[in-house]
């Protein structure tokens, strides 16, 4: 003790020595301060705002901002494409005006036109009424099958041939499969196919799989006979009397792929934005009441844990085996089983934070439940429901495509991404895999956007990620 | 402890036989076309006198009764369309035994690949394994399963030179249906994995014992590993009903004689009794596996006190 009281003493004469030592009277080293309401102001306020941080953290993580753009613009044009010029509907499936055949199976392709034909080809003209399009091929006619025809010359993938006194082009591949001499070049012979085989005006097919193709009407010099024409320029001979592409194929049944997805991708998103909300709503119901409610706490844990036991994939088929397909039942089959995982987050959240400081002087004060609950305690956990909504929608989608995949799904009279996606996996190895692999790349953008997108959202909504 | 687990069985029991009890109600609001091989060709005089044969006109709680007590002599009722006249339990004892090797092999690799994966992870944060690990996670997660299924059943097939459908004699085929399997358990253990880890890796004795100048070998082997692994066990179970949603798409994909594509078949079929046994089946899977991860928790951990803990929560 008298140590240090010792050391004390030496330190204050040493500071006193200082001060003397500076040469300035002692009542000049301090000065009052005066009470200022602008600097007290300074302090007390705070310039944090939860949201305002939580969109400068998100707007940081520049790869999740992109595909929330990616994902705005892929939601806002399925609503676009319907509205957009040129465009086929989407359960409408597609006849052949002439043959009225479906245009099954299409190959995708970014305009409709088949060939571009010089200027001087010579084309048959098909009778059609029409006042601009015209249906033309370079067919002459077609001869039955086993029919004899001549001959005149042989030139490898074709034969110049006459038929009822009519010349023309024959093909002559494994689809003709023409009968040939040994030396097929030694000509005139006579030779029948056993298949009906078209007779071409020229050794090249204008038409699509042996139907007319059609042509604008200015670009035709049309004969005297009425049936024959030449082009007088250069003109393009398109799939259908339509500048409107199949940008992504036709499927079997001649519906155009392209409109087919959008409008699946909306019925999907549809589907996945309903029971997100569905899942939020009774979720957070439930969820507050478990938690908030001690009495309640014992039974509903049993019951969860009743609940829980049974793989959701069971209750999905079960509730979709039972109603029928439809997208209500659908989405009430995925919302029986989703709002399980959020009720249990809610309710362990609100178990923890319920009996903090601060919701007790709040009750103490006379706040309602209601007001305790929507003011106090959900606040806190909108990045968990935030995260749990944007993970639903892409499980909704796959949940659709699964049911829909065991055979439980929408009927294929409302395209969605699942009908498309099971109907296309049986092509996967063929030439018409397009028809997977379209609705595959939408699907994957949507949910690996939603994916991050959510993730990164949660990060950015947690207050210690705040700087 | 043994009173916890005995406790635990007698609630799992408890769980069961109100899912079963659901599952059964519920299944009789089908319509019962579903119980006939030839509905539209009958009579109404003989389909009265066929539901009644079945048992099917009687009171529910006397049909639920009568249903328990065969369950309990191992019967699972008769086919109605997929097999016509069949025992359920025969078909089932038919095809069970290849859905248990897979669903068991597909866990194995799993393991093998899924703890090894989340490892690399959690030691080498933010360097190739974690960037490569991340980004295998979001696409298993965020792709539906179906897609990269068909892909791989399309694409591997051709590449490995087989089949796209299954062969039982043929190992080689054995590979894509039970990698496919795995997938989804693969990125979920190495997801849990490396965030325990990261949490271990934090804690006062890891810095303590580097601190002592324990090699980070043995640091993450010898403690971290061995401390995060614990609450791993607990997904298990999950993983167990991962492989069940699984198999019901892949048997079906690559014409598994098993369990899962049996169950799409005969929804496909509409045959009542047998969505109705193997619905339960695998109901069950799910309870069993849970109970079964609780009680190896009990095993491996020490610390764990569940009956305590339930109290508490």
């Amino acid at each position: 003790m008298r140590l240090f009281d010792h050391k004390n003493r030496r330190a204050e004469d040493a500071v006193t020595d200082a001060v003397r030592n500076l040469g300035v009277p002692e009542s000049e080293l301090f000065e009052f301060a005066n009470s200022d309401p602008d600097l007290a102001e300074k302090t007390g306020f705070s310039q944090y705002s939860y949201w305002g941080s939580t969109l400068s953290v998100f707007l940081k993580n520049r790869g999740a901002v992109a595909l929330l753009l990616v994902l705005v613009i892929l939601v806002a044009f399925t609503f676009i494409q319907p509205l957009l010029p040129g465009q086929y509907e989407a359960t409408r499936i597609i006849n052949h005006p002439i043959t009225g055949m479906q245009m099954s199976n299409v190959q995708p392709s970014l305009s409709s036109v088949v060939r571009t034909a010089p200027a001087g080809t010579k084309l048959a003209i098909t009778p059609w009424e029409n006042e601009e399009w015209a249906a033309v091929s370079n067919v002459v006619t077609t001869i039955r099958a086993r029919s004899e025809f001549s001959v005149t010359g042989y030139l490898g993938e074709w034969v110049e041939a006459s038929f009822n006194g009519q010349t023309g082009y024959v093909r002559n591949d494994f689809t003709t499969n023409l009968k040939l001499p040994d030396n097929p070049e030694k000509v005139p012979y006579s030779s029948r196919a056993n298949f009906p085989v078209q007779l071409f005006l020229s050794p090249e097919d204008l038409t699509y799989q042996g139907d007319e193709l059609f042509i604008k009407k200015d670009a035709l010099e049309i004969g005297k006979d009425g049936i024959t024409a030449e082009l007088a320029t250069e003109a393009e001979l398109r799939i259908l009397p339509t500048e409107a592409p199949f940008l992504f194929g036709t499927n079997i049944a001649g519906q155009d792929l392209w409109s087919m997805v959008w409008s699946g991708t909306r019925t999907s998103l549809f589907i996945g934005f309903v029971v997100a909300l569905a899942e939020a709503a009774v979720g957070i119901f439930v969820g507050v009441v478990w938690g908030y409610i001690r009495r309640l706490d014992r039974i509903m844990t049993e019951i969860y844990n009743v609940i829980n036991n049974i793989p959701t994939t069971i209750v999905l088929i079960l509730v979709a085996y039972i109603l029928r397909p439809g997208i209500s039942s659908l989405i009430f089959a995925m919302s029986i089983t989703g709002w399980v995982g959020m009720a249990r987050f809610i309710r362990n959240q609100i178990v923890i934070i319920r009996d903090r400081d601060y919701n007790l002087a709040s009750r103490c004060l006379g706040t309602g439940t209601f007001r305790i609950i929507t003011r106090n305690l959900l606040p806190y956990l909108v990045s968990v429901i935030m995260l749990r909504m944007a993970l639903a929608v892409p499980g909704a989608i796959g949940s659709e495509v699964f049911i829909t995949y065991i055979g439980l799904g929408l009927p294929v009279s409302i395209p969605s991404l699942g009908n498309l996606i099971t109907v296309g996996r049986k092509l996967v190895s063929t030439s018409q895999s397009y028809q997977l692999i379209f609705p595959t790349i939408v699907l994957s953008i949507v949910t690996v956007s939603f994916y991050i997108i959510g993730n990164a959202f949660a990060d950015s909504a947690d207050p210690r990620n705040h700087l | 402890m043994v009173k916890y687990i005995l406790k635990r069985i007698g609630a799992s029991l408890f769980t069961l036989i109100i899912i079963l009890s659901v599952v059964f109600i519920l299944l009789r609001q089908m319509p019962i076309e579903g119980y006939f091989d030839n509905f539209d060709k009958l009579d109404q005089a003989v389909i009265d006198a066929r539901l009644h044969q079945m048992g099917l006109k009687a009171p529910i709680l006397q049909q639920m009764l009568r249903f328990f007590t065969g369950l309990l002599h191992g019967d699972l009722g008769i086919s109605a369309r997929y097999s016509v006249g069949a025992p359920i339990a025969d078909i089932i004892a038919q095809k069970a035994p290849l859905s248990i090797q897979m669903g068991v092999l597909s866990m194995a690799l799993a393991i093998a690949l899924g703890i090894p994966l989340g490892g690399a992870m959690a030691r080498s944060k933010s360097k190739f394994w974690d960037r490569f690990g991340t980004a295998f996670i979001v696409f298993v997660n965020a792709i539906p399963a179906a897609v990269y299924y068909i892909y791989i059943q399309s694409y591997g097939s051709n590449a490995l030179g087989i089949s796209m459908l299954f062969d039982r004699s043929r190992a080689i085929s054995w590979v894509l249906p039970v990698f496919s399997m795995s997938l989804g358990n693969i990125a979920y253990y190495a997801m849990w994995l490396r965030r325990y880890m990261l949490d271990e890796l934090n804690k006062d004795y890891v810095q303590l014992a580097r601190a002592k100048g324990v090699a980070s070998r043995n640091i993450t082997m010898g403690h971290v590993f061995r401390n995060a692994f614990v609450p791993m066990i607990q997904y298990i179970p999950t993983s167990l009903l991962y492989t069940v949603g699984g198999s019901i798409y892949i048997e079906s994909l690559y014409s598994i004689p098993g369990m899962g594509g049996l169950l799409v078949d005969v929804i496909s079929r509409q045959d009542n009794p047998m969505v109705q046994a193997i619905v339960m089946i695998y109901s069950c899977v799910g309870i069993v596996g849970m109970l079964l991860g609780d009680i190896l928790m009990v095993f491996l951990d020490p610390r764990i006190t569940f009956a305590k803990k339930e109290g508490v929560r």
